[in-house]
């Protein structure tokens, strides 16, 4: 690993946001105040943003940590963007004297995924997802200052702490097998790894405990069981904006890690990867929906639902690792901008009804919201339905694509076996979206046709816009999926290209040696 | 040509475009102004098909082998290779593209039937126009008129059968609102719901035999067209009269679609025989049933005179009914490959006709006398068919033409007298109307004589034709018989020039034909023609009753009459009066073989420029059409017999009518077997007296003995006789056979019962199941909800059992 001059103008687009960061940091002190500083943190999005669309370059060159492929641009886009919206809904919801910290703290958060999405190195990698743990304890803690935010921050704060510690001491025995921390590339640790059996003792059956490991520090952040318990507990806890913004933003992280380590780095373990990935599956979406059926908090109940989403995610996850260029990847990618557009528009009409004095915690608050906010309600309904998996909105191509991932898995995969954990993966998802439409329905049931109760809404015209811009993105992802398939379709290929090559030379020299042995 | 495109378009697009205006603008703008469009659309259709009338027939008389013009509006439907047929001619293999266009015809037959109609609609709408006046659903009703035109015109102009079948549908949705159009009384909502289901029947038939057809033909097109869609007729010749090439022939796809009912086939005559034609025209025959209300499918249609009474004399009586003798009469050359299903054909039309003539002879409804009688006509039309003769089915289509005029009458009249009697329809609570209603008495009365077949009146000519035709028939069968039973070696040796050339002219016809089925096939259509005689006089004999019923006798006018007792106003009585002088000289000027042998029958004539008619099997058998004086005479004798019984019986004193219905009813019958009057004889004093004598000398068990076997015996005999009492006669034809009945029985009860039991099951043991399974997730809800307590030390516990779970899990599956 070295850094060179190169490397900084890769960097560029988050040197912009880390630097942009530490001015709010310091201009906070001076000047107060949170619209002003909101302008500015949008402004900064805007300049890494098209720092980045300037940055694209179809180079092939692997220039030491970091990847270009288009993986990387569609997360750090996604990043900028989500980074923005939740600039909206947080600047209006935040305190004035704590705002500056609050909107360069989420900078930071969100410069840490970005760095995720593109990392091509064990450390970075680690140190990209500390970048996104360490802002989130403050962001929680800046939220509200009781007991209740208090003890989910401190439990979030331990718990991180120990997924980050198995997720290290994962990454470690990585680099203990493969003797490099580089993931993909020349002398990497995919080349390293694909010609190591697992089974034959020696440093190779090492690989699985690392796979676990890895599995276990990164399904912290996606929420998936059994590492899920503190989500309910602390998005309770946290305030409307900062339960979206965990619910989302570290699951991206999640998600894109998982991916570049375990699916794209680790190809000698892809058999025992599926198989645990897939159980994780179906036990983390079955255990999120059928506890979600009990919630009265709605934040507990989008909690859960963010649990049984991870276990669609997982899905695609599990279909990437069985088989090559399946589509699984971008089914992947492709459910969670989907969820993440979903969930954000859910929690930032939550947070827009909320007012200072009271804030929007429980279902029964929503009541009859369809007569007193028409265009909340509308919103909501429209995010509940999309998460529920109705069509035409983009929840339902998000289920299909994924649906689809397993089924040509099962059909087309050689194995008896492969077949028919597949199936079973499909048919339980079906299930699942069927046990998960009775609690999402609920919502809307309540809110269309539950008499409606005096409340005194709050109006926070940020997170009002952040919710219209989300349910519409959501409707028109539902009619014109195309292009974003598209664009997953391009990250998908274009992360598999180094395998794909790696594996090409592999078969070349074992058909070279073949020749040779007669 | 262009002119017969132009006009094949505006005739079904002119009803369809006043049906979707007064659609959208009926209910706000139009209102009672609603009949303007439809009204001026159905006439401007009218002109448009007496003008593709004479374009047909003017270039029908310069071809000998008839004229068709065939035009495609748009490609509907286009897969290729749609399905792999196996045992096909090798003509036909590759044509199993599934192409349908959207195409209209132009024919003989399609351009009367659309003149038919338009013109009947035309009427019927300036009728409606008085009679729904004041009605809420004003605009409803023109709009489903206009809609319901559009279709029939569409059904009778289709070139394929698809699309035949759609319209053949559409028609019975219009009828089913059109029954239903005052949904508010339970009869009619009931009424449109039977004719519905009961059609269902019939088109599961058809569609069946759409299924026959596609695979044993390989296309559902009537006519020929070229792959890429063409039907230019030059063309086709063109390309029918190469020879295929070896890389065409190689390459499997024919070079021209032949289509089922096109020039080609009916030339050399490929039609598929045996039990497949068999099975193809029993389907086709079992949905022209549906349709036209054969038995055993007749009875939507006496319960579709809930509807408004226009609507029964347009769709019930002169158009959509007869959609099913269209088909047939269409289908001509698929019914010529079976006699069998001719036989069938006109066996149920002669069946139907009888039936339905003895039920209307005691109905006491006027529209359902009329209904019964409309069943009763067009099962003579099937009868018809049922020869198989060209004559037989210019006849039919003949009749057809006929019925609609006077039938249409007959209904409006009817209509004219409800709408005079405050909507009351049984002829026992009115009566003597004539002086009140003398213009509708009139028309009725021309409309009764035609129907009965009143000599020189148009339905005597066509009815004449019928019977004539199934006469000939019968006829032609025997004749065949005994010259093959003069040559016993089947007709093989020919001994002289004469013979030869007369088995070559027979040859066509009965070439197959064993000599026990001509034997067979001749008594059945012999006792056919028994039976369409003595429908005939059934006719008559129910129409004047009807007539005199309504017409004469004491004047009875019902209180719901009220102000409205008098003649029906111009806007009614006109189209009467137009209909009147139609049903009057209709069929005296088409069919003027009667004039004399010079004369021709023009309408015949014209029919027989249709293709499928002009060519092949059927015209090999056609005669001559001549005017058959005999059987003229005779019916004519009936008719005029079966007035006067009518109103001997009728005018005056019903005296008599009132004994045959006693005595039909076996009134005062059953007393002399009833069990109770025979057990009292023995209180009777003269037996009382034997048996005490008896008693006295000891033989009192004797006397008691043989009064027990009289009593045994009355038992036994009472039981035939009780059952008279209910099914007699009289009681047959009011209770309509107990046909209903029967069906509730048989089906419709079972399916109630059946459906209740499915209903409970579902209601019961599915839905407790299912709701079983919904509680499952919830139950496990609540089971892992009580892991989250709160304490980080557990989640954090949890999160390491978690990892070593799995590993140990890697590791017992390593080992």
């Amino acid at each position: 690993m070295y850094v060179d001059l190169d490397t900084i103008k890769l960097l560029w687009p988050e040197l912009v946001l880390v630097l942009l960061a530490t001015w709010i940091y310091i201009g906070g002190t001076i000047q107060q105040g949170r619209w002003w500083w909101g302008l500015f943190a949008l402004a900064a999005y805007g300049v890494s943003g098209h720092a980045v669309a300037v940055g694209i370059v179809e180079a092939n060159t692997v220039s030491g940590p970091l990847t270009p492929d288009s993986l990387g641009y569609v997360v750090r886009f996604t990043a900028i963007v989500l980074g923005a919206l939740f600039t909206l809904v947080l600047t209006a919801s935040a305190r004035k004297e704590l705002a500056s910290e609050t909107i360069a703290t989420l900078m930071l958060l969100i410069c840490g995924v970005m760095l995720v999405g593109r990392a091509n190195d064990l450390v970075f990698l680690f140190v990209s997802l500390e970048l996104v743990s360490i802002p989130t304890y403050v962001l929680l803690y800046l939220g509200r200052r009781d007991r209740a935010t208090s003890e989910a921050t401190v439990k979030y704060f331990f718990l991180s702490v120990l997924s980050s510690a198995v997720l290290l001491y994962g990454l470690t025995m990585l680099y203990g097998v493969a003797g490099t921390t580089t993931l993909v590339g020349p002398g990497s640790i995919q080349s390293e790894l694909q010609s190591l059996s697992v089974d034959a003792g020696g440093l190779g059956s090492l690989t699985p405990v690392a796979l676990v490991l890895i599995i276990a520090g990164l399904g912290f952040k996606m929420a998936a069981v059994p590492f899920h318990f503190y989500a309910p507990d602390v998005y309770q806890g946290a305030t409307n904006a900062n339960a979206g913004l965990l619910a989302v933003v570290p699951k991206v992280a999640g998600v894109i890690a998982l991916i570049r380590v375990a699916v794209i780095a680790m190809p000698n373990v892809a058999e025992f990867a599926w198989h645990v990935t897939l159980v994780l599956a179906l036990v983390t979406m079955t255990i999120g929906n059928v506890c979600a059926l009990w919630q009265q908090n709605l934040r507990r109940l989008m909690a859960y639902s963010s649990i049984a989403h991870a276990g669609y995610m997982l899905i695609g996850v599990a279909v990437a690792m069985a088989m090559e260029a399946s589509g699984g990847i971008s089914g992947t990618l492709f459910y969670l901008l989907v969820y993440a557009f979903g969930s954000l528009g859910m929690f930032a009409a939550l947070a827009s009804l909320g007012s200072d004095e009271q804030e929007v915690s429980r279902l029964e608050q929503l009541s009859g919201l369809a007569r007193s906010r028409p265009f909340v309600a509308g919103a909501i309904a429209v995010c509940m339905f999309s998460l529920a998996g109705i069509p035409p909105l983009a929840g339902f191509w998000g289920k299909f694509t994924l649906f689809t991932g397993a089924v040509r898995v099962a059909t087309d995969s050689g194995g008896q076996a492969t077949s028919v954990w597949f199936a079973v993966l499909a048919v339980g998802g079906a299930i699942n979206a069927a046990i998960a439409a009775v609690y999402y329905l609920r919502v809307v049931a309540v809110m269309y046709f539950q008499p409606s109760r005096e409340a005194n809404f709050g109006t926070n015209v940020g997170a009002r816009v952040v919710m219209l811009f989300a349910a519409v993105l959501v409707v028109a992802l539902g009619i014109f999926p195309r292009s974003i398939f598209n664009a997953t379709e391009h990250a998908e290929s274009s992360a598999l290209r180094e395998k794909v090559a790696a594996q090409t030379i592999q078969r070349l020299e074992a058909i070279a040696t073949s020749q040779q042995v007669p | 040509m262009d002119s017969i495109d132009t006009l094949l378009v505006l005739i079904p697009g002119l009803p369809l475009a006043a049906a979707i205006t007064v659609g959208l603008l009926g209910a706000r703008v139009l209102k009672e102004r609603s009949h303007y469009p439809v009204i001026i659309a159905l006439f401007g259709s009218f002109i448009c098909s007496l003008l593709l009338l004479g374009e047909v027939r003017k270039e029908g008389e310069s071809v000998d082998d008839g004229f068709e013009h065939v035009v495609t509006l748009w490609n509907w439907a286009d897969v290729s290779n749609a399905y792999e047929l196996t045992d096909t001619a090798a003509a036909d293999v590759g044509s199993h593209d599934f192409h349908i266009d959207v195409t209209l015809r132009a024919d003989a037959l399609t351009a009367i039937m659309l003149s038919m109609v338009t013109f009947i609609s035309s009427l019927v709408a300036i009728f409606a126009a008085g009679y729904m006046h004041g009605d809420r659903g004003y605009w409803r009703f023109f709009a489903y008129i206009g809609l319901f035109v559009f279709s029939m015109t569409m059904l009778v102009s289709v070139s394929n059968f698809i699309l035949l079948f759609v319209f053949w549908e559409a028609v019975g949705v219009c009828s089913y609102l059109l029954i239903g159009f005052w949904y508010e009384k339970p009869e009619a909502a009931a009424a449109g719901k039977k004719a519905f289901l009961v059609n269902r029947v019939g088109d599961f038939g058809f569609a069946l035999a759409l299924f026959l057809i596609w695979t044993n033909y390989g296309t559902l097109n009537f006519h020929d067209t070229l792959p890429n869609g063409s039907t230019d007729p030059n063309l086709i010749a063109q390309v029918a009269a190469t020879p295929p090439s070896e890389e065409a022939a190689e390459h499997a796809k024919p070079a021209v679609i032949r289509g089922v009912l096109g020039r080609l086939r009916i030339a050399t005559n490929d039609y598929k025989h045996g039990n497949i034609a068999l099975a193809i025209c029993l389907l086709l025959l079992l949905g022209a049933c549906g349709k036209s209300a054969q038995f055993p499918l007749h009875v939507w249609l006496p319960d579709a005179m809930e509807g408004p009474t226009p609507v029964s004399a347009l769709i019930h009586a002169a158009t959509m009914v007869t959609a099913g003798v269209y088909m047939v009469t269409r289908c001509t050359p698929l019914f010529m490959a079976s006699p069998e299903a001719q036989l069938t054909v006109a066996c149920v039309g002669g069946f139907t006709a009888l039936l339905a003539g003895l039920i209307a002879l005691t109905q006491y409804d006027l529209k359902r006398v009329l209904a019964y009688s409309t069943v009763s006509q067009l099962g003579y039309m099937f009868l018809a068919l049922g020869t198989g003769t060209v004559v037989g089915i210019t006849a039919g289509m003949f009749h057809l033409f006929t019925h609609a005029f006077f039938k249409a009458l007959l209904f409006l009249g009817a209509g004219s007298v409800m709408h005079a009697m405050g909507d009351v329809i049984d002829m026992r609570r009115f009566g003597g109307l004539r002086k009140l209603m003398p213009t509708t008495h009139a028309t009725f009365m021309i409309g009764c004589l035609a129907l009965a077949g009143f000599p020189l009146l148009s339905g005597f000519f066509s009815k004449d034709s019928i019977v004539a035709a199934v006469e000939e028939r019968v006829h032609a069968l025997e004749h065949e018989h005994e010259r093959r039973a003069a040559h016993p070696v089947n007709g093989a040796v020919a001994n002289d020039a004469q013979d030869r050339s007369a088995e070559v002219e027979h040859a066509g016809v009965f070439a197959l034909w064993t000599p026990d089925q001509l034997d067979t096939f001749a008594r059945v259509y012999k006792w056919l023609f028994y039976s369409a005689m003595f429908t005939a006089l059934l006719t008559t004999f129910y129409t004047f009753r009807a007539f005199y019923l309504t017409f004469y006798g004491e004047e009875v006018i019902p209180h719901e009459a009220g102000h409205h007792a008098h003649e029906s106003p111009r806007m009614m009585t006109v189209p009467l009066v137009v209909l009147a002088v139609c049903a009057a000289v209709v069929g005296g000027a088409l069919d003027q073989t009667w004039i004399g042998p010079a004369r021709t029958h023009q309408f015949g004539e014209l029919l027989l420029q249709t293709p499928s008619l002009a060519n092949g099997p059927a015209a090999a058998a056609h005669d001559a059409f001549k005017f058959h004086g005999k059987i003229a005479g005779i019916s004519g004798a009936i008719a005029l017999g079966a007035i006067l019984l009518a109103t001997y019986l009728y005018l005056g004193h019903r005296r008599e009518i009132e004994l045959i219905r006693s005595l039909m009813d076996f009134e005062g019958f059953s007393r002399w077997l009833d069990v109770d009057s025979v057990s009292r004889w023995q209180k009777a004093r003269w037996i009382a007296a034997i048996h005490r004598g008896a008693t006295a000398i000891g033989l009192g068990w004797l006397t008691a003995l043989l009064g027990n076997i009289v009593l045994m015996i009355a038992i036994v005999l009472s039981t035939p006789f009780l059952l008279g009492h209910f099914v007699s006669p009289y009681k047959l034809s009011l209770r309509k056979f107990f046909i209903d009945e029967l069906y509730n029985f048989v089906i419709v009860l079972p399916l109630r019962v059946f459906a209740a039991t499915c209903y409970l099951v579902d209601r019961w043991i599915v839905d407790g199941l299912v709701n079983l399974l919904g509680k499952l997730p919830l139950l496990f809800g609540n089971l892992m909800r009580s892991l989250q307590m709160g304490l980080v030390q557990f989640y954090a516990l949890a999160m390491v059992l978690g990892v070593v779970v799995l590993l140990v899990a890697k590791a017992v599956l390593a080992g």
